[in-house]
């Protein structure tokens, strides 16, 4: 049995409809089948007004145990660091955030919002929002550099707008049953077992990003979207291409240029002009390259693979 | 006796998406006056300014989780305006079939989730059916409950078979789709609507076929139809009805009688080459405007559309003013005064009419009118029902969202049926600066972005959404909100556990969370605060 209590800040509320999608285990199986007790959900509880807060206050003097605390969204500052353009339960939701944070065995920060800011953090980040411990890639966040959970974790940050709910469910299954010591993290505290292969592993267009084969425009079944379409895919982290979404498919199958948003940057250049899905580069080169490889060793590598590119790479290979 | 007036601050609400909290002043076991107060700012608007034309395709599917791909067919189309672009049949139908994968999503998932909950509150156990509602309904294990949310799922792996994942993808953009699905797509959608059909729609929802529930036309239909046979009777449908009759859902939450639509599914024929001006002459399923007390359909265009920030936290010259014209200043310090600023809500209004109500019983009393062109869609039913009835309630209003199914499902054939693989999906377009304007019909209701491109970025991004013209404040003159209005006359049985006001807000699906703190209306003291679940 696990009691675990699910909040929002400045969200959308698309991590939660994320979730719900989730099938092995579903929602209702991770209650009926795993144990998690779900103290309240914005969307789901039952509880309200008086009772919630009696429940979060107890949550947080320790009466009830809070094994696993899961935030979405961001922590709303503003105006002027008090937290008065989100309350909830009658105070700022930071405030309530603080405490639950320091009771809880785990914390959980679920999408970008609750990990680095998200899109509500984008400049000039109006609502002056951070993450839990990163705002982008500044370490800190709302809580701290140095925060830890009860369990000895710093927060559990599994990014993505959305996080897929697989990534969600299992790092919940984990932690519930007795696995949490399994769990290792990267520099920006997300479950390696997810976020340590890239975006473009799986990915059906590889051979297409071998022999250099790029789709020039939308709408097309063959071609690379890292060339021109600003796909961030080979700089990526995250098993979109592994663990398929809503069990079918993935953006860059379809034919939508990964944004990168399970990375602190996103959304990257801040949407200045010219920058969305489009490929930037400088005399012909992009100028983020697939992680690790260097100038040089791309214009090798292109040149090459152009060079033996098969005449099958410009046809369409997925027909109707 | 009359007995003083009790104010109850309701702050959650729950159930809802995002911040919202109630006031309603209570009399004699009856809601006499009421307030909604918006508590959540974002600020996307001014995330937009500045940026590429193309940022709205990324960020406002954000702007909701739930009806990320409404916000997307609102910005692609707004952009396909403002671009002059030339948008293929094939894009059209697939913008439409991902816009609807997400509507059918959220009918169990809306109704299981979030309404149904409310039916085994225990304010209701002295009804003859309660015994079943929880059995049924309960959350996590009650047994449609379970099946309904998990169901629910289904619908938008359509939706990822065209954008890669729901939600939040950006696959529509000016010009078309980046997709171009292959066969195999296209009969995996076929499969997974049959799955639906077969396993929730008919047996669990309808307890009939689908031919069977399209043959209802009028509110004597549907009444013969409920007798018909024990397996309607006892469908889910079926007990909604008579359970909520048999509580008195029928009984409050009328409203303002007063609705709008924008109308949605361009024809993949019509609409090509997108205008603003176009767009009313182009959607299969018409836009406009119906009111109640006169009963008068008329045409809908977004030049009618005002913002009012008299009692809005934003800082603003001017009355009313178009969403071209607004420059989006919120207010530093965003405290509650009820004669003055309350809410981060607008009051949406039309020009000359006011405050509309939007949301699936608007579209479908605007289906069952005579102002449409004769090739778009009708459907009388809902309208049929609302005459009957006397007007809206709780009841009638989660009916005809529920009822949307019937089109949603057959629109989604459609659209499996025209897409003509072989052809292209997207015409690559000029960048231009210019103005634009894309609307929909999310599942809860009318949304629209408008946007203004000069020297190669945003000037200005404007969204009006279903909730804001729903949970709107007060207008300058005084005119409540939809939702504000729909609570006045609501009975509150138990004011402890006031779960009437939990119905109507969640019979609006408002897009916002709520809570509720009581109060003395003489000295303003915290009574108590309640749960409303």
């Amino acid at each position: 049995m696990a009691n675990v209590l699910w909040l929002q800040g400045g969200a959308c509320s698309g991590n939660t409809m994320s979730f719900l999608n989730a099938e092995e285990p579903s929602a209702c199986d991770l209650v009926t089948d795993f144990g998690m007790n779900i103290l309240w959900h914005p969307s789901l509880g039952m509880e309200l007004g008086d009772n919630l807060q009696q429940m979060l206050r107890d949550c947080v003097s320790g009466k009830i145990k809070l094994d696993i605390f899961v935030f979405e969204g961001t922590v709303v500052n503003a105006p002027n660091g008090t937290g008065e353009w989100n309350r909830f339960a009658g105070r700022p939701m930071k405030e309530w955030v603080r405490e639950l944070a320091d009771a809880a065995d785990f914390v959980v920060a679920i999408g970008d919002c609750a990990t680095w800011g998200g899109i509500p953090a984008t400049a000039p980040n109006p609502t002056d929002s951070q993450g839990l411990q990163f705002l982008k890639r500044d370490h800190g966040g709302y809580l701290g550099k140095d925060f830890r959970a009860k369990s000895g974790l710093p927060v559990i940050n599994i990014p993505g707008c959305p996080a897929h709910p697989d990534w969600v469910t299992q790092i919940l299954v984990a932690v519930a049953t007795g696995r949490a010591g399994d769990l290792s993290l990267d520099e920006f505290q997300r479950p390696k077992t997810f976020f340590q292969s890239f975006t473009q592993t799986g990915c059906t267009r590889n051979m297409h990003f071998a022999y250099k084969v790029s789709a020039t425009e939308f709408g097309q079944r063959k071609g690379c979207l890292f060339y021109d379409l600003g796909c961030r895919g080979p700089m990526t982290h995250s098993p979109c291409n592994r663990i398929l979404w809503n069990r079918v498919s993935s953006k860059t199958r379809a034919g939508m240029p990964c944004l990168g948003c399970t990375e602190p940057e996103f959304p990257f250049f801040d949407l200045a002009p010219g920058t969305v899905f489009k490929t930037q580069t400088m005399m012909g080169i992009p100028k983020d390259l697939p992680e690790g490889v260097n100038k040089k060793g791309y214009i090798k590598l292109t040149g090459a693979a152009k060079a033996a590119a098969p005449a099958w790479a410009e046809q369409d290979i997925f027909v109707v | 006796m009359t007995e003083a007036v009790q104010t109850l601050d309701i702050s959650p609400v729950g159930r809802v998406e995002g911040d919202l909290d109630v006031r309603v002043d209570v009399q004699d076991g009856v809601v006499v006056n009421a307030w909604t107060q918006a508590e959540l700012f974002r600020g996307f608007e001014i995330i937009l300014r500045d940026k590429d034309p193309q940022a709205g395709l990324v960020v406002t599917p954000r702007a909701c989780g739930i009806c990320g791909a409404s916000h997307l067919t609102c910005a692609a189309w707004a952009l396909d305006t403002a671009w002059q672009t030339e948008v293929p049949r094939n894009a059209i139908i697939a913008r439409n079939l991902g816009q609807l994968a997400e509507s059918l999503q959220s009918l169990p998932r809306h109704h299981y989730g979030l309404f149904m909950i409310d039916m085994v509150n225990k304010n209701y156990r002295d009804s003859q059916y309660y015994e079943e509602a929880v059995k049924r309904w309960a959350p996590f294990t009650g047994k449609h409950y379970e099946l309904g949310v998990t169901i629910s799922g289904r619908p938008v792996e359509i939706y990822a078979l065209l954008g890669g994942q729901w939600p939040h993808s950006s696959y529509m953009v000016p010009g078309g789709v980046m997709c171009a699905p292959t066969l195999s797509d296209v009969t995996r959608a076929w499969s997974i609507l049959e799955h639906f059909r077969t396993n929730w729609l008919e047996p669990v929802w309808l307890g009939c076929s689908l031919e069977r529930y399209e043959e209802i036309q009028t509110y004597d239909d549907f009444m013969a139809w409920l007798d018909e046979r024990p397996e309607h009777a006892n469908s889910d449908l079926g007990l909604y009805w008579r359970m909520g009759m048999d509580v008195g859902l029928d009984k409050f939450g009328k409203g303002l009688g007063k609705y709008i639509s924008w109308g949605y599914l361009p024809h993949e024929e019509k609409y090509n080459r997108p205008t603003i001006e176009g767009r009313n002459h182009a959607v299969q399923m018409p836009s406009g405007i119906y009111l109640g007390e006169s009963d008068v359909h008329m045409n809908m265009d977004q030049a009618m559309a005002r913002e009012d920030v008299t009692h809005a936290w934003y800082e603003e010259q001017g009355g009313p003013v178009h969403p071209f014209d607004r420059t989006t200043n919120p207010v530093v310090h965003n405290q509650g005064d009820f004669g003055g600023k309350y809410s981060w809500a607008t009051a949406v209004l039309h020009s000359e009419y006011g405050h509309l109500e939007a949301g699936p019983l608007a579209r479908e009393l605007v289906y069952g009118g005579d102002h449409m062109e004769d090739w778009q869609y009708r459907d009388g039913l809902v309208l049929d029902m609302y005459k009957n009835l006397g007007g809206a309630s709780v009841l009638l209003r989660h009916f005809a969202r529920m009822h949307e199914v019937k089109y949603i499902y057959r629109m989604m054939e459609r659209c499996l049926r025209e897409l003509r693989l072989n052809e292209p999906f997207y015409v690559k377009p000029k960048e231009r600066d210019g103005r634009g304007w894309g609307a929909t019909e999310a599942i809860r209701g009318a949304l629209c972005h408008w946007i203004d491109v000069e020297g190669g970025k945003i000037k200005n991004y404007q969204i009006i959404a279903p909730t804001t013209w729903n949970v709107g404040p007060r207008t300058g003159e005084g005119e409540r909100g939809p939702i504000e209005e729909a609570l006045i006359g609501t009975p509150i049985k138990d004011p402890k556990d006031p779960v009437e006001v939990g119905h109507v807000a969640r019979s609006y699906d408002s897009c916002l969370v709520c809570t509720v703190h009581a109060h003395d209306a003489k000295t303003g003291e915290e009574l108590a605060r309640f749960r409303t679940a």
